[in-house]
């Protein structure tokens, strides 16, 4: 009954037509900017983009924020992962439904929030004050460490959530297996946990990374317009410089770094395999 | 039952893309006939009711139902009841609901529509699971609610998909009398699905034993039993010593044996384990293992022949491993073999 | 005493750090104050009846509820024969349809935002709304996709076979018997579609016009300029119609189990 090809591809055809004529032709005539110089194909626009410093900081500062998220969210999550996971069963799931609860809100509004605890008045400031450590309130909002702080907070769930699952695949009794073999907390991390849990990992991280990568309003929010990152340096290109074409490159950059970052996770996922 | 024709495949071919599932298949069953399509799996049982139900077009040949070419008339036009062997039962309706749904299709309503139902559920053993949700029943009772749901739209054919093969093995008998009752009731023409010859032998009235996509044979369960047309046929219905014959010489190993008595002029002949004589013969073999089962005592001999199967009464002095034993091959009850290889 | 104090001090600090803040622009919302402050200076709904007071929120509200309705709408239209086709039938073309329709979660949103304004808006004189809409529909299309097929792969194909034998249309069975039982899995999809889209900011930065902006991009400009608790209490009350909206769901379809 499902023999007739030509059915099958008519049913997809729309959807598939549609991500092609919205999405794919539009985005790589975007990407092709920025290698495109009058008619002749070049990498000048990638060259000159990498020579002005201002975009090497804003380069340098997403990859070193967006892998300090993963390596942050990496060590919390198994924490808060493993917590979870030897919950009893209802408190378990009440548990995940509010790691998951984050997600259903607003980015916009989360990372609102931290305007009201990091700000000159906020709740930080206000306590060091109070306690004395200061007397000038000192400046967290827009900077690195506010941004940090947000993306952290943004995309830890993604994180926890993903190893949850990992966990919960773990073969049961390894863990006391190897403890009743003598192993100590930190080696059954190290040689249990984390070789069976790489594929939740490699998710997770995958997930973190380009989600920290590709952030828009946590630097718009938090980083101001002085600390960028790339997506808020793409929109300043586009809307006060009318530059599309540092625009595409920063696109392609994206998009780069997103594959990237997932076949390195892999990568390192599967050398640990193979080294032991 | 009548002698004419109702059902016929003529050169029928089916293809799964690029391969062939079944090739050439001829065949033609009377109404009122109870055929089984036996053969191992993957010899293309499945895949010759879904063509004939319409569920897959056939890449050449045709299927006359009832006097009317029906190879081009889609599956819901064809009034033939199939149940799937995973019986298809629909996850979102009740059991009544399932049984109602081709008699809606067909515009059946209200007090007509629940009468038909019930009697089919009743017809069944069903009638007080009306309304539970159908994939909540255990797989005997889905399978009669499926089977509920093919017979009472009346189908002019019903075909039954390895019917009792995810059955157990008391429920598997209980089921085969079902069937057969049903089939008695209704005079439905059935075509069953299995690859159990003991199943196909106990309920057809014609069985169609298939390999590789094509018919071996055609015959009553007493033919094939009897008179296994090939190796194959011989070898599924437990013929176990089966040899090809050279002018009236068996072959064995390359060499050639003279048998006691004359041959038919056949290409091979094969014998059941009960049918070799023990004890007397021109041949000897030494005994390579004994296997007792109650009334009977089965024997391996390793013989110039090749390994030999031979069964004989249990009460009967037992041979012991590593005796030499004479043996023969009778003629007179060997199944003559008309195609070998 | 280590060891039993692990398990709730790290769920109860986790929970600070991912909760608390959300709790903090909740009470803020119901400040009396002028400012943006925590802890609140008094209590009043003023804030909350603001909100509603503020006509281009009024407006970009009513654009993003068009959106996310609308593009989840149109992304399950165009999804679910997509996903039907891919989980039934062996397509030539299988793996380029799959990559072609989840390529817009892989792709960052603000390309595409971008994409369309360049290639679209500009030089076509194609409108926002309708950039906006399109631009929705192709980033809730994986989401549809992902969970219907989800959904149909633990449907048996036969089903439909049954139905069509029994006399029922191709159509028919679809509709007979398919539909109802992946309504679960498409009202998942629905509601996993409406709130992506409805939070989405990267996609739609680009795609804004006089009178025609999405909510969140509405209040992110909104807060450059003001600061004062009307973007907290606006804050609180879409989480609450999201956090409401899911827990629904979970609730009725056991949303989890799709997503
Ligand atoms: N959907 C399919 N696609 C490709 N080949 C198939 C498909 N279904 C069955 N086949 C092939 O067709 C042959 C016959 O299968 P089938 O009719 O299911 O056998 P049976 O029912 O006798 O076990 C087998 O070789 C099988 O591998
Ligand atoms: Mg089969």
């Amino acid at each position: 009954m499902f023999q007739n090809r030509a059915e099958g591809l008519a049913l997809a055809l729309p959807a598939a037509l549609f991500a092609a004529l919205v999405f794919l032709v539009p985005v790589v005539l975007l990407l092709s900017e920025g290698f495109r110089n009058a008619d002749q194909w070049t990498l000048s626009a990638y060259v000159d983009f990498f020579s002005q410093p201002l975009n090497r900081t804003v380069f340098l500062r997403t990859l070193k924020l967006s892998a300090l998220v993963t390596l942050v969210a990496a060590v919390i999550g198994y924490a808060a992962a493993y917590a979870i996971v030897s919950l009893p069963p209802g408190a378990k799931g009440r548990m995940v439904g509010l790691v998951v609860l984050p997600l259903m809100i607003s980015p916009v509004a989360r990372t609102y929030a931290w305007i009201v605890i990091l700000g000159r008045t906020g709740i930080i400031n206000q306590a060091l004050q109070a306690i004395g450590l200061t007397d000038e309130p000192i400046r967290i909002l827009f900077s690195e460490t506010a941004i940090f702080i947000g993306l952290l907070q943004l995309f830890l769930p993604l994180m926890i959530i993903s190893l949850i699952s990992a966990l919960e695949n773990l073969p049961r009794d390894v863990v006391p297996a190897a403890r009743v073999l003598g192993a100590g907390w930190l080696s059954v991390f190290w040689k249990i946990i984390l070789p069976l849990t790489k594929e939740g990992l490699v998710i997770g991280g995958t997930l973190v990374f380009t989600g920290s990568m590709t952030a828009y309003i946590t630097p718009a929010i938090l980083g101001g317009s002085k600390v960028l990152m790339l997506e808020t340096l793409l929109y300043q290109q586009v809307t006060v410089s009318n530059n599309f074409v540092a625009a595409s490159v920063i696109a392609f950059i994206l998009i780069v770094m997103s594959f990237a970052a997932n076949i390195l996770l892999k990568r390192i996922a599967s050398a640990r395999r193979s080294g032991k | 039952m009548s002698d004419q024709t109702y059902l016929s495949l003529e050169n029928l071919s089916l293809a799964y893309g690029k391969t062939t599932a079944v090739k050439d298949l001829n065949l033609t069953i009377r109404k009122g006939e109870l055929l089984a399509l036996l053969g191992p799996s993957g010899c293309g049982k499945t895949t010759t009711m879904r063509a004939i139900a319409g569920l897959m077009n056939p890449v050449g040949g045709k299927i006359v139902l009832d006097g009317r070419d029906i190879t081009h008339v889609p599956a819901n036009k064809r009034e033939i009841g199939l149940v799937f062997q995973s019986y298809a039962l629909f996850p979102h309706l009740t059991v009544f609901e399932n049984v109602a749904f081709g008699l809606r299709m067909k515009g059946v309503q209200g007090n007509e529509l629940r009468q038909k139902v019930e009697a089919g559920l009743k017809s069944v053993g069903l009638l007080s699971f009306a309304e539970r949700k159908a994939t909540d029943l255990s797989g005997g009772q889905q399978q009669r609610v499926s089977l509920a749901r093919s017979m009472v739209v009346q189908p002019k054919l019903l075909m039954l998909d390895e019917p009792l093969s995810n059955l157990d093995a008391r429920l598997r008998l209980d089921m085969r009398s079902e069937l057969q009752r049903l089939q008695k009731e209704t005079g439905m023409t059935m075509i069953f699905v299995t690859h159990d010859q003991v199943e196909a032998l106990a309920l057809a009235d014609k069985i169609v034993v298939m390999r590789n996509g094509a018919i071996e044979q055609i015959g009553t369960p007493e033919d094939i039993y009897n008179r296994p047309a090939t190796d194959f046929v011989a070898d599924f219905v437990g013929f176990e010593n089966i040899f090809k014959l050279r002018d009236g010489k068996l072959i064995a190993d390359g060499k050639e044996f003279a048998l006691g008595a004359e041959c038919p002029n056949a290409p091979g002949l094969a014998w059941r384990p009960g049918m070799v004589t023990l004890g007397e013969g021109p041949f000897s073999g030494t005994v390579l293992g004994v296997s007792f089962a109650g009334n009977i005592r089965g024997y391996v001999l390793d013989t110039p022949l090749g390994p030999i199967r031979a069964e004989v009464d249990a009460a009967r002095p037992a041979y012991t491993l590593g005796e030499q034993v004479a043996f023969d091959l009778p003629v007179a009850s060997a199944a003559p073999l008309h195609r070998v290889g | 005493m280590i060891r039993r104090l692990f398990t709730p001090l790290t769920l109860f600090l986790m929970m600070l750090f991912l909760i608390g803040p959300f709790l903090i622009i909740v009470a803020a919302s119901f400040s009396a104050g002028e400012t943006l402050a925590f802890p609140p200076q008094g209590f009043s709904f003023r804030w909350i009846i603001k909100v509603f007071t503020i006509e281009s929120f009024r407006q970009s509200f009513g654009v993003s509820m068009f959106l996310a309705i609308g593009g989840t709408l149109a992304a399950l239209i165009l999804g679910i024969p997509a996903s039907y086709a891919m989980s039934r039938y062996r397509l030539p073309f299988a793996e380029t349809v799959r990559f072609l329709v989840s390529m817009p979660i892989i792709v960052p949103g603000i390309i595409v935002g971008l994409a369309l304004l360049r290639y679209f808006v500009i030089p076509v004189g194609m409108s926002v709304t309708l950039a906006l809409f399109v631009a929705h529909t192709a980033l809730i299309l994986p989401y549809a996709v992902r969970v219907v097929s989800a959904s149909l792969a633990n449907l048996r194909a036969d089903i439909e076979e049954a139905a069509v034998i029994l006399g029922s249309s191709r159509l028919g069975a679809f509709f007979r018997v398919v539909l109802p039982n992946i309504r679960g899995g498409i009202l998942s999809a629905f509601i996993l579609g409406f709130v992506t889209s409805f939070n989405q900011v990267p996609v739609s930065l680009f795609l804004s016009g006089p009178g025609v902006r999405t909510l969140p991009i509405d209040m992110l400009g909104y807060m450059e300029n003001v600061f004062d608790p009307s973007i907290a209490a606006l804050s609180s009350l879409l989480a609450f119609l999201s956090i409401g909206i899911v827990f629904a769901a979970e609730r009725f379809l056991g949303f989890s189990r799709y997503v």
